[in-house]
């Protein structure tokens, strides 16, 4: 196989690559925007259980987590393919992660939005909705962007759960083509090729949505 | 089946007797990625041809997944003729690519440095020398001490990802149980809870130390 084959072998996992990246944010936007606006609004024994929630998700290592519930959801009685468990466990990691951003945007907005809010008799839902988040997620949107990435690079774990993705793919050219240095280089070329654009698209928006703090670089 | 309660905590003192590899992986990792995170980004700092070129590294190493470095380390060195260990390999692997990720704190360490600061080491006569070891390198060092203790506990997570090239530290041994007793579910649910545990308490310290040396830097 020449390294055009290689490569073009390895993208062809690109298709399950996508889709778990697609449905693991079916599971990562509503968890973040859910959990990080509930940490965001409640105080006390509430917010300690919302928080224990979140850090069960973002400070466990995710390729534990996911061998976990690959292992012990069958013994518990529940069967779910391996792209959905996969979808669960990296999906919801990468919520956890951005559920922090959510909370944190919304808590660096001034106290004078929500005050302007409640003057104009507006209810706290609608201050939420019509004031807060939108401000909040724009302006945490780049933090959302290397979110997007890492959730993507994290995929490279489903191929451990028998799901051909790209990774997958490599090894799978790898045991009739002696040819490590061409694969596992295509290997990382082909993530490359998906996420240096995300990441370029990230530096675009943080030069568009905070211009007067320069650029810190994305991905 | 069911899950066997009994079972689980017998595996937990032979999981936890390898809880002295992981966290010589993650200390050896964290060492090796600062050091060539820092090399990276004195690299980039200065500029020219070798600059643009650890420029565009630093972005490659950051848009691809973990996984495919350490596949990569594990099968293109041999085919070199490089034999190492997987232990070796895999502390390798961690180091090359959070050094993507310590080149930038490194970066905002330095650039949140006020300009002052060395000029005024060079108007009271300081060597260039003392100027870095007296003047920028404690300020660095609190600069960049949140996010380094943030990455410590990113590289602790990252670590299992060696049990993939059969290195025995925690998880590794997990599945050395699960093949030895065909009962998955439970070492690998005591290596997430031992693995959450760990990354719970080593964040809780570095936040602690973060505290001490903000209040060491308030005057």
């Amino acid at each position: 196989m020449s390294m055009l084959d290689i490569w073009l072998g390895v993208l062809q996992g690109l298709r399950i690559t996508a889709a778990v990246t697609a449905y693991g944010l079916v599971f990562a936007v509503p968890f973040a925007l859910v959990f990080g606006v509930a940490q965001f609004l409640t105080t006390g024994l509430t917010r300690f259980l919302i928080t224990a929630v979140i850090e069960f998700w973002r400070s466990s290592a995710v390729v534990v987590l996911l061998f976990v519930f690959y292992y012990v959801l069958p013994v518990m009685g529940v069967t779910l393919s391996a792209m959905t468990v996969s979808a669960l466990v990296l999906g919801l990691n990468s919520g956890g992660y951005a559920s922090q951003a959510v909370r944190a945007g919304l808590q660096s907005l001034p106290a004078g939005q929500r005050e302007a809010g409640m003057a104009l008799g507006l209810s706290r839902p609608a201050i939420l909705l019509l004031i807060e988040l939108p401000q909040a997620l724009v302006a945490m949107s780049p933090t959302f962007v290397n979110n997007l990435i890492q959730l993507v690079k994290a995929t490279s774990l489903v191929s451990l759960v028998t799901l051909t993705d790209m990774t997958f793919r490599a090894k799978e050219i790898s045991q009739t083509e002696y040819d490590p240095v061409a694969i596992y280089s295509a290997l990382l070329l082909a993530f490359f090729v998906v996420c240096y654009p995300i990441a370029l698209a990230g530096r675009w928006l943080e030069a568009r949505v905070n211009p007067e703090t320069g650029a810190p670089r994305g991905i | 089946m069911g899950f066997n309660f009994g079972f689980a905590l017998s595996t937990i003192p032979i999981i936890i007797g390898a809880i002295g590899t992981t966290l010589l992986a993650t200390v050896l990792s964290c060492l090796g990625a600062s050091v060539l995170g820092f090399t990276l980004e004195m690299i980039r700092r200065g500029g020219g041809a070798p600059g643009l070129a650890v420029r565009f590294l630093i972005d490659f190493i950051r848009s691809t997944p973990v996984l495919a470095w350490l596949y990569f380390l594990y099968f293109v060195m041999p085919f070199y003729g490089i034999r190492l260990g997987a232990m070796t390999v895999g502390i390798l692997g961690l180091s090359l690519y959070y050094s993507g990720y310590l080149a930038e704190v490194f970066k905002a360490g330095i650039d949140a440095i006020p300009r002052g600061q060395q000029e005024a080491a060079r108007a009271l006569s300081l060597t260039r020398r003392d100027t870095v070891i007296f003047v920028i390198a404690p300020q660095m060092l609190r600069n960049i001490a949140a996010p380094l203790g943030n990455y410590l506990v990113s590289i602790l997570k990252a670590t299992p990802y060696l049990a993939i090239l059969a290195v025995p530290e925690m998880l590794g041994r997990a599945f050395d149980i699960a093949s030895e007793t065909y009962r998955y579910a439970e070492p690998l649910t005591v290596a997430g809870v031992l693995f959450l545990a760990l990354a719970l308490i080593i964040s809780y310290g570095v936040k602690r130390i973060e505290k001490l040396l903000l209040a060491s830097g308030r005057r």
